[in-house]
């Protein structure tokens, strides 16, 4: 995968973790995964659709679940509850669309689904045939994985002869 | 949720499992579900994202799985191997894309993600605020179920050819 691409969600997760969670960010070594997922306790699933395309997932521990929302809300959470759930998906989320911006600014056109929340260990997640990337970031509270399994369509899903005006003409470039 | 959302996908299902297990569909009764699902051995996880956004879901037990994707493979499959992932994720895609077509029909684009599958049952799988309608299908090879949690996404589904063009500024 291109590491285009990879940037944006490395730079937003520490953005945003170092925003939210006053705390120092470190990206540990990549992984390449084809087989699935086996889920820990929490993962936030989020797909992306355009010019690149696929599933975005964060995985974690409850324990360190918790503790993130519970910093994050300022308000001690003990039980994953909905709350709790809320506060860990809008986490992605938030991660997830700044690391779209990044990636407009790469020249990608991409468009992100709602979160879904999967709770359960044990669970497997496949993505079939799109491998993962998997960058660990390791933070105060403890590790969360990022398991990016998208693709490049630089064709664009989401740009047709309709959605592209051009208004000065443009020499081949 | 609007109707007009639910039909697309209810049509679509029936379409495309029928045409698959060669026997008539029978919808039961439909409920609306604000809490998180409980999954089954099998759920297929496609989202929306345009004029109409959010998550669908497909479940289903391991044994209707195998079947319905022995008949997606034209082959007899034994095991929920990687094989029978990928018939039912694209049975998942199928019913999704032909619904968006639909949906594309009566006006409301939509673009459709790939498919991501959830083996093992007992995971709690939640679409936060949106409330789930759930469609029951029963087909010759087991229950099949659709979870649709959608709404109306903040694009219009306008086409940028179809947007005003502003008078130029005042003053430039």
């Amino acid at each position: 995968m291109n590491v285009e691409i990879l940037k944006p969600f490395v730079e937003g997760a520490a953005e945003v973790l170092e925003f939210e969670i006053k705390t120092t960010v470190e990206k540990g070594n990549l992984t390449l995964q084809k087989s699935a997922l086996t889920t820990d306790d929490v993962t936030v699933l989020l797909n992306l659709v355009g010019e690149v395309y696929g599933a975005v997932l964060y995985c974690l521990s409850e324990t360190i679940a918790l503790k993130m929302v519970s910093r994050i809300l300022e308000q001690e959470f003990t039980e994953f509850d909905s709350m709790a759930q809320s506060g860990i998906a809008e986490l992605g989320n938030v991660i997830t669309g700044k690391a779209i911006v990044k990636l407009f600014n790469a020249g990608y056109r991409v468009d992100i689904s709602p979160p879904t929340v999967i709770t359960g260990k044990a669970v497997k997640i496949s993505t079939l045939d799109f491998s993962r990337i998997v960058v660990p970031i390791k933070t105060d509270l403890g590790m969360m994985e990022i398991h990016l399994a998208v693709r490049e369509n630089k064709q664009g899903q989401l740009s047709s002869s309709d959605d592209f005006i051009p208004l000065i003409s443009q020499k081949a470039s | 949720m609007n109707v007009k959302f639910l039909n697309p996908f209810v049509d679509a299902a029936y379409e495309v499992l029928a045409k698959e297990t060669g026997t008539e569909i029978q919808r039961g009764e439909l409920s609306l579900e604000k809490n998180h699902y409980v999954s089954d051995d099998v759920t297929v996880i496609i989202a929306l994202v345009g004029a109409v956004e959010g998550n669908v879901f497909y479940s289903m037990s391991q044994e209707t799985a195998i079947r319905l994707a022995s008949r997606m493979m034209s082959e007899k499959l034994i095991d929920f191997d990687s094989l029978a992932q990928s018939g039912i994720a694209e049975l998942g895609n199928v019913i999704t894309g032909r619904a968006s077509m639909k949906l594309s029909e009566a006006g409301f684009e939509a673009t459709i993600s790939p498919p991501s599958l959830i083996l093992g049952k007992g995971a709690t799988i939640s679409t936060l605020d949106f409330p789930r309608i759930i469609v029951p299908l029963n087909t010759s090879e087991g229950s099949f179920m659709i979870h649709l949690a959608l709404r109306q996404g903040l694009r219009t589904g306008l086409k940028t050819s179809q947007l005003q063009v502003p008078p130029s500024p005042q003053g430039l």
